[in-house]
């Protein structure tokens, strides 16, 4: 089913629709009645600060949390997590590389694959390809305890795509991986989401990761969602242009929506002043008084 | 199909088992060894318990305590797969029931506490005990373990960390360990103990094992009934317990 509303999902039939997701834990409002759509074949990503509500909407989405208000539709279906159908939908990458270190690579997605009913012959090409995708072959029968860093989050977003799902979360999927891994791992999920034809929608921090991978964002900050778009719009409508203006101990900013407008300014001020183009990090902090990663 | 849960969790838990087989082994052997040399070498050497001697007695409590042990390890290790490696995540995220979740480390459980049988039944052969290894015996063996096996799944699911592991075991299996019949005869025992006993389902196991595997002894049918009901309600409990778990 395709709802109704499809531009909302970036011109796109509607892949994931969340209606008023809201979860405590004792006092604490972790997510605070949160709307947004996801197109289907897009790569989503869902940005702020640690502690913002990210893993914890994941969380929510795939069934792992139950939520104390609002639903979540897949498909334009309501997604009930005892219904078993739904979660074939769906492919998940935690943050933390949750492998059995003592089994293989191989033995790491048989047991997935078992787990989501496949078998036979089809499960071993199946994994065959899998890992052959995550260029892994060569450690098919290491134990997942001895892979390096990259590759063990490699084969667990490899795990999460082997019974082929429509939808692939992934939660801050390059935390812990040195700048060279994560472009290369960047790479990856740009390949799962065009060649696997996988909806891709995945929580960052990192400002550099959804500027470099996402379609759309949405920003997220203390439970509530702040501004969404795709990163063009988002900061086209902080200003596409920036003043770095150096004071005696701080640096503040002003956004222009032109670079000529940003140049006028600049002659009016005798302190340093450095322009450049606006950044997502600028957009949040535009929004919220304070960076992402502090 | 509808088992295709239960099969996969098992066969990880046998993968992870055999790597790891050797030190199970181990770990199994050294345990009952210390308790036959002390107690059935020295504290009770010699001496006879309801008409049999010590050792005949002391080994089918150290089967049913170290099969019990092992059965209810599964605590730990889940426990570990969920808060530490959080592998147990993969079983929540999969389309399958939880009862399934249940089954699957029950089985596995009770293969674990298949492991201590076979070595304390090689121990018999090396005291020179004889026990029956019956039909019957491997009926009472199976309830046995799955009691263990679903309270080891039962104390993984209801504990919010590692430690509280810990606390669990102090509390309960340790005080089983020793007031269930398994090193003396509970009928021995101070009435305030006999009633602490009388709640632990290892008192109505080693009875019932205990007999199963003597020659001599007469075997309560009854005890059965408990056990199957013990199985039951523990089983009823883990369903309604993980239907509720997140992570």
């Amino acid at each position: 089913m395709i709802c109704a509303e499809a531009i909302s999902c970036n011109g796109r039939p509607c892949e994931i629709e969340v209606q008023g997701l809201t979860r405590r834990f004792g006092k604490t409002l972790a997510v605070d009645s949160i709307d947004f759509r996801v197109g289907r074949g897009e790569l989503f990503a869902f940005l702020g600060p640690n502690g913002a509500g990210k893993t914890t909407t994941i969380n929510m989405l795939t069934g792992l949390l139950k939520p104390d208000a609002g639903e979540v539709r897949y498909q334009g279906e309501r997604f009930d997590p005892h219904r078993l159908a739904v979660k074939r939908l769906i492919g998940v990458v935690p943050q933390h590389n949750n492998l059995d270190r003592e089994l293989t690579a191989a033995e790491n997605l048989l047991i997935h694959g078992r787990l989501f009913g496949m078998s036979g012959k089809g499960l071993q090409q199946r994994i065959g390809s899998c890992l052959e995708f995550a260029d892994l072959t060569a450690k098919r029968d290491t134990p997942a305890g001895k892979l390096s860093g990259g590759m063990k989050r490699k084969l667990v977003i490899a795990r999460a795509l082997l019974h082929q799902p429509e939808i692939l979360f992934l939660d801050e999927p390059t935390v812990g991986l040195d700048p060279h891994s994560r472009r290369k791992m960047w790479a990856f999920l740009r390949r799962i989401n065009q060649q696997q034809q996988c909806t891709v929608f995945l929580t960052t921090h990192y400002i550099e990761e959804a500027e470099a991978l996402a379609d759309r964002v949405l920003i997220i900050d203390q439970a509530k969602i702040i501004a969404g778009g795709t990163p063009e719009q988002l900061k086209r409508s902080a200003g596409n242009y920036v003043l770095d203006i150096y004071r005696e101990d701080e640096v503040q900013n002003e956004f222009f929506a032109d670079r000529p407008a940003a140049l006028q300014r600049l002659e009016q001020l005798d302190t340093s002043v450095r322009i450049r183009e606006t950044t997502l990090e600028d957009v949040f902090l535009q929004l919220t008084g304070k960076r992402i990663a502090p | 199909m509808i088992l295709h849960g239960v099969r996969a969790i098992y066969l990880r838990e046998t993968l992870i088992l055999r790597r790891k087989l050797v030190k199970t082994l181990l770990a199994s052997a050294v345990s009952p060894a210390l308790f036959l040399l002390a107690f059935g070498y020295g504290v009770g050497r010699g001496a006879q318990v309801g008409g049999v001697d010590y050792l005949a007695f002391l080994l089918p409590g150290l089967l049913t305590m170290s099969s019990m042990n092992q059965a209810y390890s599964i605590a730990t290790e889940i426990n570990i797969s969920r808060f530490y490696f959080k592998v147990f995540e993969e079983y929540l995220l999969a389309p399958l029931h939880r009862w399934q979740i249940i089954i699957g480390e029950t089985c596995y459980g009770i293969t674990r506490g298949l492991i201590p049988v076979v070595i304390i039944g090689i121990y018999s052969l090396l005291c020179g005990v004889n026990l029956q290894f019956s039909p019957l015996f491997l009926l009472a063996l199976l309830l046995h373990l799955a009691i263990f096996a679903l309270l080891g799944f039962i104390a993984a699911m209801i504990v919010k960390s590692h430690s509280d592991q810990a606390t669990i075991n102090a509390f309960l299996i340790t005080p089983m360990m020793f007031l269930s019949g398994t090193f003396f005869p509970v009928e021995q025992m101070p009435l305030a103990i006999r009633a602490v006993a009388s709640i632990f389902p290892l008192t109505y196991s080693t009875q019932l094992i205990r007999a199963t595997l003597t020659p001599e002894a007469t075997v309560d049918y009854a005890l059965f009934a408990v056990l199957g009901g013990i199985l039951i309600i523990l089983f009823l409990m883990a369903k309604r317990i993980v239907a509720k778990v997140e992570i």
